[in-house]
């Protein structure tokens, strides 16, 4: 893209530069002029097979297609003359020819290419009176995705999606001239830790996911802007949501977790775990503090944390290094993690702060890193050394906070259980509802990643802030602001009070 | 057959073995031009002698191999084009079963002059007969040291892989042969980049049709100024026409380029049977629009019939007589490309079975002037926008057929 030499070039009468091996479809994006187009998808290689992208290049007799031309010095293109909107027409009544006109009940209808277009470009009776050719509705393609073979416009996005990016090749065209159809081979469904990009790049409603469709309608997604927590990559992720209408005033509801382009990062793509994690900023969580295992009703929690301050006042102050207990995790953001070494290294001169966090899994190659915790490399940018308390260490606590579910992950209920039985004051700040809730004094919602701002850095040091994707629940506080509330509590200057 | 002098197939349907093949001096060239010619002097003497291919498109071989890159460390590919499916098409079936050396000694000076060392043969997947006939040629040529690592003593070597198709028309098309080739789907690449550059295995390839190929050995044996006497200043040579349909003796015919198509048909084909009149030709395989009986006067040169807005495409002349329904004749081109459309483009895909639904509509007695007109308006849009130039093979004959027979097919179909 770039790095190669920049040329100039005209497109509608707008001198664009580019650099030198950009296609004249990328160019003009880049120059804020988007052509149609259907089987181009910067993150594949060029098929050229939708026809859609089709252009005059000034010199050359015959439309060109803008993926496939690349940019010369002095080119100069037009994409919206009569004779290519003329050929934009064709191509859509060709596609349309054999398309349902199922948009009603089509789960992609909203953000679908052949609508976009058609509203753009068509919007004239079908000359069509034949019979369309009638094929499979509804097939199970592995991974909770539908095939609507009648809605396909074969651009083979996703058949190519599985060549070049996964390399697990699980589609492929069966048939040939207008039986043409995607499919898989017997007996062997798609199963990648990437198949719900397949949904994402689907320029039309042909593959959708078992969990979306029928669910809500495109547009009334509110898509907000994300990172990614369940590995050390940090993808660029979009959250969408609905909050209030076509729900209840009061409901909200995230629908999808999608792929968004960042380069440095995930390129074009995420995988199934990060989309998958929808279902963690939804479900489970806990919406107000609890105590002994059940919410209590009209606690806000700053008013609940004055117990906790008053518990750690009560450990006289030469003895507090000793007997205060932290356990944080990598969850926690780049200011969070410094507001927490303010507060309990700096201002409270603790020195049993641990860190619990996912156990690494297998990497796949792709995206996906065998560290399963989004801010590593925040934790150590932060000043800290992370290390797993041993389940003694914590025992000889007299008061211990505990950030996140995490400590499960490496031991076992009963003996963190009786672990934690002997320490008179413990407190858990948790997002979801969990084991550990029984085990101690109270527990304290926190917010989600996709709730929060603030700055990750993945495995491979690259810095990500973001802004909350959605509202969390009134009850429910980032850690960043509980920890200035609890600095705040205790008197101790953390420099800022909020970490938001 | 044999009057021009340039002589690709012999008369003895026996004699296509090597020994018959080295008794009529067959491979002489290629020693002389492996032992003593410059590469590039082999080039500019087939670019001088101006053969255009003879596959359908026409383009000239020398040129083509003036496309691919000198020098470079990887390997560099020759495929010969043996996959002959244009129908009304038949002349590298008889090249290939009559002649199969003498396309063998075209490859090794192609290869030569090309710096290639190895070679395929794609064979259409319906002609088992052919493939089996080449295994053995190639194999007589390997013992007698033709083919093999090293050539005439020479350190050139060629190797030859005889690839069987499976079926399909578009893999004739020669960027869908390298695909079917390499073992994918046989669908077309997006051009450029040119197969010359970046071809089978993603390295420089030439692709030549069998005929093209097979003349190689003439032009280099009696020089390209020879060649070019046989034929047109552009378009040197003899070259086969076949001849199928109302005609008393179908069959290949080796003429000069630029022969008139009536001089084809009436005098080397006999005329037609009977005394019957003609309806319409196709000058050039199916692809090729359809000429009335006034236009056969055309000459039989790539750019003669171009001027006469068709095209002589693979050469395949298709005599189409009196008393043929011209609603058949429609039907079995719009059939013919809707069943072989690749199924990779959408004005292709769609456009090729969109107009035989209409087809196939007006056949049974639904329908009227509008579906022509509609018809006419299909191919249009399929004209000139499609991946590979299978969608103007589609378009190009059933827009001829509909705009030269309209009264015809009104009168069919609002009967």
């Amino acid at each position: 893209m770039n790095g190669g030499k920049p040329v100039c070039l005209t497109i509608d009468g707008l001198k664009v530069q580019a650099y030198e091996g950009t296609n004249v479809l990328r160019a003009a994006e880049q120059a804020g002029i988007a052509i149609p187009h259907f089987c181009f998808h910067p993150g594949l290689e060029v098929e050229g097979s939708c026809r859609m992208c089709l252009v005059e290049i000034e010199g050359l007799p015959k439309l060109e297609l803008s993926c496939s031309t690349v940019v010369r010095d002095g080119m100069v293109v037009r994409t919206s003359t009569d004779r290519v909107r003329e050929a934009r027409k064709d191509v859509l009544e060709f596609l349309l020819a054999e398309h349902p006109l199922d948009c009603p009940i089509c789960p992609k209808a909203g953000e679908c290419r052949l609508q976009d277009y058609y509203d753009s470009h068509g919007l004239y009776a079908s000359r069509m009176v034949e019979a369309r050719e009638r094929r499979a509705k509804k097939l199970s393609i592995g991974r909770g995705l539908l095939l609507d073979r009648e809605r396909c416009v074969l651009c083979t996005r996703c058949v190519r999606f599985l060549q070049q990016v996964t390399g697990t090749g699980e589609l492929g065209i069966f048939e040939r001239a207008v039986r043409s159809e995607v499919g898989i081979f017997d007996g062997a469904p798609v199963d990648n830790n990437y198949s719900g990009n397949l949904v994402d790049i689907c320029p039309v409603g042909a593959i959708t996911a078992e969990d979306f469709r029928f669910k809500t309608r495109a547009w009334f997604l509110a898509r907000r802007p994300s990172v990614c927590p369940h590995c050390g990559r940090g993808c660029a992720v979009v959250i969408e949501s609905v909050e209030g209408y076509p729900l209840r005033r009061s409901e909200k509801r995230v629908y999808r977790v999608t792929a968004r382009e960042n380069p440095a990062v995930n390129g074009f793509w995420i995988c199934d775990l990060g989309r998958d994690g929808r279902h963690d900023i939804d479900d489970g969580r806990h919406i107000a503090v609890s105590k002994k295992d059940a919410p209590v009703q009209g606690l806000p929690w700053p008013e609940a944390l004055a117990g906790v301050a008053a518990a750690i006042r009560s450990v006289p102050g030469p003895e507090r290094a000793g007997k205060i207990g932290v356990v944080l995790n990598a969850r926690l953001t780049c200011e969070e993690l410094a507001l927490a070494k303010s507060l309990f290294v700096t201002g409270l001169g603790l020195r049993k702060i641990y860190f619990a966090g996912r156990k690494p899994g297998p990497a796949d190659g792709l995206l996906l890193t065998a560290e399963r915790m989004p801010n590593d490399k925040g934790v150590l940018a932060a000043g800290f050394t992370p290390r797993l308390p041993s389940l003694g260490e914590l025992a000889g606590a007299e008061v211990l906070l505990v950030f996140g579910p995490y400590l499960l992950d490496h031991f076992g209920e009963d003996a963190i259980a009786r672990a934690l039985a002997g320490i008179p004051a413990k407190y858990l700040f948790a997002a979801h509802a969990g084991p550990l809730d029984r085990l101690v004094d109270a527990v304290f919602p926190v917010a989600v990643p996709a709730e929060k701002s603030g700055t990750y850095i993945n495995t491979e040091g690259v810095r990500q802030s973001f802004a909350p994707a959605v509202k969390p629940c009134p009850g429910v506080a980032a850690e960043g602001a509980i920890l200035a509330c609890l600095a705040n509590t205790l008197g101790i200057a953390v420099g800022e009070t909020d970490a938001r | 057959m044999t009057e021009n002098g340039v002589r690709l197939l012999p008369v003895d349907e026996n004699a296509w073995r090597l020994e018959a093949y080295l008794r009529r001096g067959g491979y002489e060239t290629a020693r002389k031009v492996l032992t003593t010619m410059t590469p590039a002097a082999v080039v500019a003497e087939v670019r001088k002698a101006a053969i255009r291919g003879r596959g359908g498109a026409g383009f000239p071989a020398g040129m083509k191999w003036g496309f691919v890159p000198q020098g470079g460390a990887g390997p560099k590919y020759l495929c010969v084009n043996a996959d002959e499916a244009e129908p009304g098409t038949f002349k590298d079936r008889l090249v290939l079963l009559r002649a199969p050396h003498q396309l063998l000694e075209g490859m090794l000076i192609t290869a030569f002059a090309v710096g290639i060392r190895s070679a395929f043969i794609y064979v259409r997947g319906e002609y088992a007969q052919v493939s089996r006939r080449l295994e053995e040629a190639i194999a007589e040529a390997r013992t007698a040291g033709f083919v093999g690592p090293a050539v005439f003593g020479t350190d050139l070597g060629l190797d030859v892989v005889v690839h069987h198709g499976a079926g399909a028309y578009i893999c004739g098309e020669e960027t869908a042969l390298l695909e079917s080739l390499e073992g994918r789907r046989g669908q077309p690449r997006v051009k450029p980049p040119f197969p010359a550059v970046v071809g089978l295995f993603r390295s420089p390839t030439v692709i030549n049709n069998v005929e093209t190929i097979a003349t190689v050995p003439q032009i280099m044996a009696k020089g390209a100024d020879w060649f070019l006497g046989r034929g047109l200043a552009k378009d040197g040579g003899t070259r086969l026409y076949c001849v199928s349909g109302a005609v008393r003796r179908p069959g290949a015919y080796e003429l000069a380029v630029g022969t008139p198509l009536r001089e084809i048909i009436d005098v080397h084909a006999g005329g037609t049977p009977e005394g019957r009149s003609i309806k319409a030709v196709i000058p050039g395989g199916l692809s090729a629009p359809v000429l009335m009986p006034g236009e056969l006067d055309v000459a039989m040169d790539v750019d003669s019939l171009s001027r006469a807005c068709s095209m002589l495409g693979s050469a395949g002349i298709i005599v189409i007589p009196e008393g043929t329904s011209m609603l058949e004749v429609l039907h079995a081109t719009a059939r013919f490309y809707a069943h072989e459309s690749c199924g990779k483009c959408t004005p292709c895909r769609i456009g090729t079975a969109w107009i035989l639904k209409i087809v196939e509509r007006l056949r049974s007695g639904g329908g009227g002037g509008a579906d022509l007109d509609l018809i006419l308006r299909l191919a249009e849009g399929i004209k000139g926008r499609t991946l590979c130039p299978l969608g103007e093979a589609a378009a190009l004959p059933i827009h001829a057929l509909v705009t030269k027979f309209r009264g015809e097919l009104e009168r069919t179909v609002t009967r």
